[in-house]
């Protein structure tokens, strides 16, 4: 039976739609590349770009004057930079999560999104990378995290989780970009092609090393891709769970334990794939995608914004109870201090955003709303971040030692380098959606063929 | 010009087409067969016979080499290089190398993987690949798929393969040929060499100014000036702009008495030595002289005879004759303000510590010449 003979209720949702063509896809990808862009474009540009201004001004003035003009001091001495390292690694996971993950599970719909979400993959370690380069003491001896031969004849510590996170952190963004690269080659070769300027065409012609998709060619790229996705598989699993090991490795109430690793990892997807649900809800509409970024794809990656709001619900829960059984009352303590403790509208509203709010994507007709998806993915990025700072904060200032116990309050500087952060992330992602291939073509041109076959076999019943 | 075919390419609307197309053309002798899609053609591998990719060989050897080497290194550096003990942990602590070995074995696969399929097995770059100058380069990217009968060494029966592929239905038949690679001009090298001096005077001068402009930018200097008043240095604070105050007339340290004979021998008749004979007095007397004299004067007090060549210093013997008989008052002088090249050292031992001293070195002195009753 085939599928256009099926009763609608079983039909399957193509994954393109409307009067779509191999060449149309290549013209309207190309088309936005060449374009003089929308007004909207310029507008967005230019205050995200200022944004990312005034969070380099503080952290130049942060250099030059030294790390007191921010909030961290003892005993919270890991503030707002740690927490946006954490965050901003967390939105780096659904680009691997999307392009690898549900690549090796045969899932074609994540062909038309993988490119955004790799590029928002490598934008956000960008952001992520800094972080601990200037939250270093010194950060002029930022290279002191690489073991390299110096004339002190001192090596790093292999022990350290501290360490590990370095080899992680710079392995993940090496592999990511590189994986976006390889991705983008065969769509360099179209563009190559077709582009109108001669310029551009030179450019596109050196990024693309001369491919011309002969098929020799393609059986090395795709036992390539195949084994890349293989890798980074381990690789998306594991730098989440080694950034948590520098928190679940330490003594501290809150931070020792075991369910850290997997928690982070889970925590990650989910911040990740609602940063990716928040980047399609404008970039669709805003760049005519529909045809290619259907509702069914935003209904699938809601669905998997709400089974990770699930598991998420879940780890929470034996968090807590495993701070129940442990009868420790330091962790007894800090636990309650999330929910209840000075700062109690932390710990809340990380349960509410992350656990409570996703909770409206069970119904069809909200995983379709735009309206509801932006509301749901804001709250759960807000949501994230603010766990990470229940777990940063509300865990350093209160340890063992009541004595040494305090209180954080950031100054205008931990949000002006928060803040400057996301400007960069989004002007990044502004000035790849304008010059680069938004959509994988070589993926989704398979698709377009099904789909062409399928409406013919339709036409024909 | 004489020009040497590549091969003769023809375009099909569709995958399927292209691949009903292969065993008919290559049924018609043309063996050195090449397609050229837009995407993966899945079948296509079978279709062409193509070799299966060894891709994954290569890739497993790197990420082996890189895993042993990952932990070679770190049992180097953890074990001989830098052994540094941390919580008690064994210096050999391999499952704290695991997750690097990990990381690391990952970035050089994928590296070989990425690297290794551009560069190594689809040989690119190829810029001089003829297809790139066909007609047909602009539609096998996008939504045609071609096929193209390849000379095989240099030999193709032109005429027969555009028959045989006209056949098979393939549209746009065109004849690529193999480009004439000339030499490069005078103009290609006057713009390279161009290229190269602008570069270079470039990162040149860039480089000369970062040096001159970076040490000027001194960040956070808070540790290094701190408001606070340095000794010997000028400041502003007091009226007299000096950074170190005189402390107030009359003003005398904690515990100090001050010793007002000019020679050691007034000292040695008007000073006595206000502390009793006892365990805890000689002791007290043989840490400060092990810790202050004994360098110079040995721990029993003779000298070491080998400053002299090397400092000029002549310690004296404390064991001999006029030491023996110079009064408590006259060593608690010379402890104090010490005499020819030994200093004084009133900063650094307390006034009751001398005169322990004091006791120590008649402790001492006793101890060389022990009559015969003191060893009952």
């Amino acid at each position: 039976m085939t599928e256009a003979t099926l009763p609608a209720a079983l039909r399957v949702e193509p994954l393109v739609q409307g009067d779509v063509t191999l060449a149309g896809l290549d013209d309207h990808i190309r088309g936005w590349t060449e374009r003089k862009p929308p007004r909207a474009w310029y507008v967005a540009i230019t205050i995200t770009s200022l944004t990312a201004l005034m969070g380099f001004a503080a952290i130049g003035y942060m250099l030059y004057e030294g790390i007191g003009i921010i909030g961290n001091s003892v005993p919270v001495v890991w503030g707002f930079l740690i927490i946006n390292f954490v965050f901003w690694v967390g939105i780096g996971h659904a680009g691997t999560l999307i392009s690898v993950i549900l690549y090796l599970f045969r899932q074609r719909w994540r062909n038309a999104i993988s490119r955004i979400a790799e590029a928002t993959t490598v934008f956000a370690f960008v952001c992520a990378m800094m972080f601990p380069a200037i939250h270093v003491g010194r950060p002029w001896f930022p290279y002191w995290l690489v073991p390299y031969p110096n004339q002190r004849g001192m090596w790093v510590d292999f022990r350290s989780p501290l360490i590990w996170d370095v080899f992680a952190v710079l392995t993940y963004f090496t592999v990511s970009l590189l994986f976006w690269y390889l991705g983008l080659v065969p769509d360099f070769a179209t563009l190559r092609a077709t582009a109108k300027s001669r310029t551009r065409r030179a450019v596109y012609r050196l990024l693309s090393w001369g491919w011309v998709g002969n098929a020799r060619q393609w059986v090395h790229y795709e036992k390539g891709y195949l084994l890349l996705a293989g890798m980074t598989t381990v690789l998306a699993l594991s730098v989440h769970s080694i950034v948590s090991m520098d928190f679940a490795v330490s003594q501290l109430p809150g931070w020792h334990m075991t369910i850290f690793p997997p928690y982070f990892v889970v925590g990650a997807a989910f911040s990740g794939f609602a940063g990716v649900v928040l980047v399609f809800a404008f970039v669709r509409t805003v760049m005519q995608l529909e045809n290619y970024v259907t509702m069914r794809h935003m209904d699938l990656l809601n669905r998997m914004v709400l089974f990770l709001a699930c598991v998420m619900t879940y780890a929470y829960l034996m968090e807590g109870f495993t701070a129940w059984y442990s009868a420790d009352p330091f962790v007894k303590y800090i636990f309650a201090n999330y929910v209840f403790g000075d700062q109690w509208w932390a710990g809340t509203l990380t349960i509410f955003l992350n656990c409570v709010l996703p909770q409206l994507l069970w119904f069809p007709k909200f995983r379709r709303s735009v309206p509801v998806m932006v509301t749901v993915s804001a709250g759960v990025t807000v949501g994230m971040w603010m766990e990470r700072y229940t777990i940063v904060i509300l865990s350093l200032h209160r340890g063992y030692l009541p004595s040494s116990w305090g209180m954080y309050l950031p100054t205008r500087y931990d949000f002006m380098i928060l803040f400057g952060s996301i400007g960069l992330f989004l002007t990044l992602l502004l000035l790849f959606l304008r010059k680069l291939p938004v959509i994988a073509a070589w993926e989704v041109k398979p698709d377009i063929v099904f789909y062409q076959k399928q409406s013919a076999e339709a036409g024909h019943a | 010009m004489p020009e040497s075919v590549f091969g003769v390419v023809g375009l099909f609307d569709s995958a399927d087409a292209l691949m009903a197309a292969i065993p008919e053309v290559r049924a018609r002798g043309f063996r050195n067969l090449h397609a050229y899609t837009p995407y993966p053609v899945h079948g296509m591998d079978e279709a062409l016979d193509l070799p299966k990719s060894k891709l994954g060989v290569l890739v497993f050897l790197i990420g082996s080499i890189a895993c042993v080497a990952a932990f070679t290194f770190e049992w180097w550096t953890s074990t001989r290089a830098y052994p540094l003990m941390t919580g008690g942990k064994p210096y050999n602590g391999w499952p704290g190398w695991v997750l690097v070995m990990v990381e690391s074995t990952i970035l050089f696969s994928t590296l070989t993987t990425g690297i290794g399929m551009l560069f190594a097995f689809n040989k690119l770059p190829y810029f001089g690949n003829p297809m790139l100058g066909s007609e047909a380069i602009a539609s096998v990217t996008r939504d045609r798929f071609a096929l193209m009968a390849a000379s095989d060494r240099g030999a193709l029966d032109v005429a027969g393969a555009t028959e045989a592929l006209r056949a098979v239905g393939a549209a746009a038949l065109e004849v690529v040929y193999e480009p004439d690679h000339a030499r490069p001009g005078v103009g290609w090298w006057v713009r390279t060499a161009t290229t190269i001096v602008a570069a270079s005077a470039v990162a040149g001068f860039g480089t000369w100014w970062a040096i001159r402009a970076y040490p000027t930018i001194k960040p956070m200097v808070n540790m290094e000036v701190q408001p606070r008043l340095d000794a010997q240095r000028p400041d502003a604070f007091f009226a007299n702009g000096r950074g170190m105050q005189r402390p107030p007339d009359g003003t005398v340290p904690r515990a100090s008495v001050p010793i007002l004979d000019t020679v050691p021998d007034d000292a040695g008749k008007s000073l006595m030595n206000p502390l009793p004979v006892t365990a805890a007095v000689l002791a007290r007397g043989r840490a400060q002289f092990n810790l202050h004299c004994a360098v110079c004067h040995d721990r029993l007090g003779t000298g070491h005879p080998w400053l002299d060549s090397t400092y000029q210093a002549f310690p004296v013997d404390l064991q001999t004759g006029p030491i023996r008989a110079a009064a408590d008052g006259y060593l608690y002088w010379v402890i104090s303000q010490g005499i020819r090249t030994m200093p004084g050292y009133a900063a650094d031992i307390s006034p009751d510590d001398r005169w322990a001293v004091v006791r120590y070195i008649r402790a001492l002195q006793r101890s060389q010449d022990a009559p015969a009753r003191d060893l009952k």
